[in-house]
């Protein structure tokens, strides 16, 4: 619901108890102020009548006499204090030949030594008479607020909340990245400034804490890959130098712990930037392609490895990602599918996995498979030591021993993230199975099942 | 070949300078932007080493500068910024190629012939070493005439030990060559080491002389020296 159709639900409520109260005042208003008069009226009459009986002379059948009863009273009956009073209610009007409401008003004079009381009577529309009419009628107000309201609850609104709706344009294609403070549109009313304020203040401090952050990543970079690059640079002048064996060896170490230095570094900047949103998927990219040319570029390992490939690649499936990611992405899962491939014992992993064609005994196994829906890369390999889940998170590694340094699949998980792709990992009859979903419809856990599915049947 | 380094970091310039001064090159060295336009002003260079991050200006900017005013020079862009960004709007304002920090010396070595290659041989692209002949746009590697069965990636690595004979090759240099980056694969060495074997037996099957040997420790040598 928006915020026109509230005011207005709200002001018609407002409307609605307002306008009852109203018309029970105006009611009984009305009601009052008839009474009053007629009540008036027919004191005047009853002071008329009792001069003329001061005046004395015969007004029997004059007008004034037509509705009033003068009656001779004995003193003691006179009352003490008021010198009239009035009754109303309902009584039989002869001339109508219908019960109405009948207003009587007595009052009491003293001419002489006579004590008169005279009454006159005149049917006067009763509440009950008068009771639709005044309803209807704020009916009819009612119903002229509530076309106002809505006409003018629209149309000010539109111009009353521009500001607001500009301001939320503008907010809504605000990017961090920009290098532009956010330019929001004048307003004359105060909230309105004051938000603009408010967010020109918060969206001034994020990019600046953006641009401080990136600045950050970027120096450290710099910073420290210039020492590793001038190390590098040394070592390999010391090489060719004149060494002995030994020399050699600590030479060697030096090399490979820089290498594992530099690839940390290079690793962790890369997460850093991809945690920033520096890379923004631009045109879908053809994925199939891309997988195609990896696989052949990794061929020569997985014939050196003598593992056995079995590659199912849809063609035409493509992704919204950024070019270098998509290959980082391939190449990080499939060299990890090479260098984790250990070949299963004796065929255990056959006779575990139910029928399973590919691989053949002692040769390691990479299955991948790539559909619209997502991608399943599959290897043999042993069991990891830590839950798969797990391995997804930085320099956690399912074998304490390997050489890898165990960011590569954080760097895939922080792609998968930054893209909204489903991955799952698991490890089951001695494959390693991870599945990556292109789709927020088909989880990846999905795609394993029919993977799994198609193994058994084929 | 003439080679200008623009490079703020001394120590990086003076291993450049002394890796390549031993190829025969001659180097010269400018530390700021200002120093580099003097430079250039002056004289000719086949290769520019170009630092993107200087004291006193952008490296993109004299970029332009050295494209308007000497064409035929070869630009590498050195920088320790791996972002993408960089590298596309380097290689767009004209750059031939482009490598990032921590590099293996070998590897810009190899990445300077390659650029120089392309441009100044006018497509006759053969690098040859007494009886190995190698041709950079066809993959075709010849020992003498007889055609060598190698696959891109030992067709990479000959050329890579042919352009860096007689330098001790760290399996680390040969890795990140063959591999690239962002592989987190540290165990490829095994892999040099099966791609090296097989390279070698190759040449050796097809008559030509092992010139690859094994340094102790280290990783390899190509050696033109060697005599059957």
């Amino acid at each position: 619901m928006n915020l026109t159709t509230k005011f207005t639900l709200w002001y018609f409520g407002i409307m609605l108890v307002v306008l009852l109260i109203g018309g029970a005042i105006v009611y009984y208003e009305i009601q009052w102020k008839l009474n009053e008069v007629e009540v008036a009226r027919h004191r005047r009459l009853n002071d008329l009548i009792a001069q003329q009986i001061e005046q004395g002379g015969d007004y029997t059948g004059h007008p004034t006499r037509k509705r009033a009863t003068v009656t001779v009273i004995p003193a003691d009956s006179m009352p003490a204090g008021g010198r009239s009073y009035y009754t109303r209610g309902f009584a039989w009007n002869p001339e109508f030949q219908t019960d109405e409401y009948k207003l009587v008003v007595t009052s009491f004079y003293t001419i002489g030594e006579q004590h008169y009381r005279i009454s006159t009577y005149s049917f006067i529309p009763s509440f009950f008479q008068m009771l639709p009419s005044v309803v209807n009628s704020f009916k009819w107000i009612l119903l002229v607020l509530l076309i106002l309201v809505i006409i003018s609850g629209g149309l000010i609104s539109k111009y009353i909340l521009a500001p607001f709706k500009r301001t939320m344009r503008v907010i809504g294609a605000f990017d961090l990245k920009q290098k532009d403070a956010l330019r929001l549109p004048g307003t004359q009313t105060s909230e309105f400034r004051e938000l603009n304020q408010f967010l020109l203040k918060m969206t001034d401090k994020a990019r600046e804490d953006y641009q401080s952050l990136k600045e950050f990543t970027e120096n450290a970079s710099h910073e420290l890959q210039t020492p590793t690059a001038i190390i590098r640079g040394k070592l390999d002048l010391l090489m060719e130098s004149d060494i002995r064996d030994e020399q050699a060896v600590l030479i060697a170490e030096m090399q490979n712990a820089l290498e594992r230095l530099s690839r940390i570094h290079s690793s962790l900047t890369l997460l850093t930037r991809l945690e920033n949103q520096e890379y923004q998927a631009g045109e879908p990219v053809c994925i199939s392609h891309l997988l195609r040319e990896a696989l052949q570029a990794f061929g020569e390992l997985i014939e050196l490895k003598s593992l056995v490939l079995e590659a199912h690649i849809e063609n035409g499936v493509y992704v919204p990602l950024h070019a270098s990611l998509s290959d980082l992405l391939l190449t990080n899962l499939i060299s990890n599918a090479i260098r984790h491939n250990v070949p299963p014992v004796g065929g255990e992993w056959l006779a575990g996995g139910g029928a399973g064609p590919i691989g053949g005994e002692g040769k390691g196994f990479i299955g991948v498979q790539l559909t619209k829906e997502g991608l399943v890369i599959v290897n043999t390999g042993i069991e990891p030591r830590v839950p798969t889940q797990e391995l997804f998170e930085r320099f956690k590694k399912g074998n304490s021993g390997s050489d890898s340094i165990g960011i590569g699949l954080a760097i895939v998980r922080q792609i998968c993230d930054l893209s909204h792709f489903d991955i799952v990992y698991q490890y089951s009859n001695g494959l390693h199975q991870l599945a990556l979903a292109f789709r927020p419809n088909v989880p990846a856990s999905k795609l394993l099942q029919n993977l799994a599915l198609a193994l058994q049947v084929s | 070949m003439k080679v200008l380094i623009v490079e703020d970091n001394q120590e990086l310039a003076r291993n450049i300078r002394d890796f390549l001064g031993r190829e025969g090159y001659i180097c010269e060295s400018s530390e700021t932007v200002e120093q580099a336009r003097e430079k250039l002003g002056l004289f000719q260079y086949d290769c520019i080493l170009l630092d993107i991050g200087l004291p006193d200006g952008n490296g993109i900017g004299l970029l332009n500068q050295i494209r308007c005013e000497h064409k035929d020079s070869n630009v590498l862009i050195i920088s320790a910024r791996n972002a993408v960004d960089d590298k596309i709007v380097g290689l767009e304002k004209g750059a031939d190629d482009y490598i990032t920090k921590p590099f293996h010396l070998a590897e810009l070595h190899a990445r300077i012939r390659a650029v120089y290659r392309r441009k100044n041989l006018g497509g006759a692209n053969i690098v040859e070493f007494n009886e190995i002949s190698l041709n950079t746009d066809t993959f075709e590697a010849r020992v003498v005439d007889v055609l060598l069965d190698t696959t891109p990636k030992e067709f990479d690595l000959l050329l890579y030990f042919i352009v860096n004979k007689n330098r001790v090759l760290s399996r680390q240099a040969i890795a990140a060559h063959l591999w690239g980056d962002y592989t987190d694969n540290l165990a490829n060495f095994d892999f040099v080491y099966q791609h090296v074997k097989n390279l070698r037996r190759k040449i050796s099957a097809a008559g030509g002389m092992d010139y690859i040997s094994t340094v102790y420790g280290l990783g390899y040598k190509f050696n033109s020296h060697k005599q059957g």
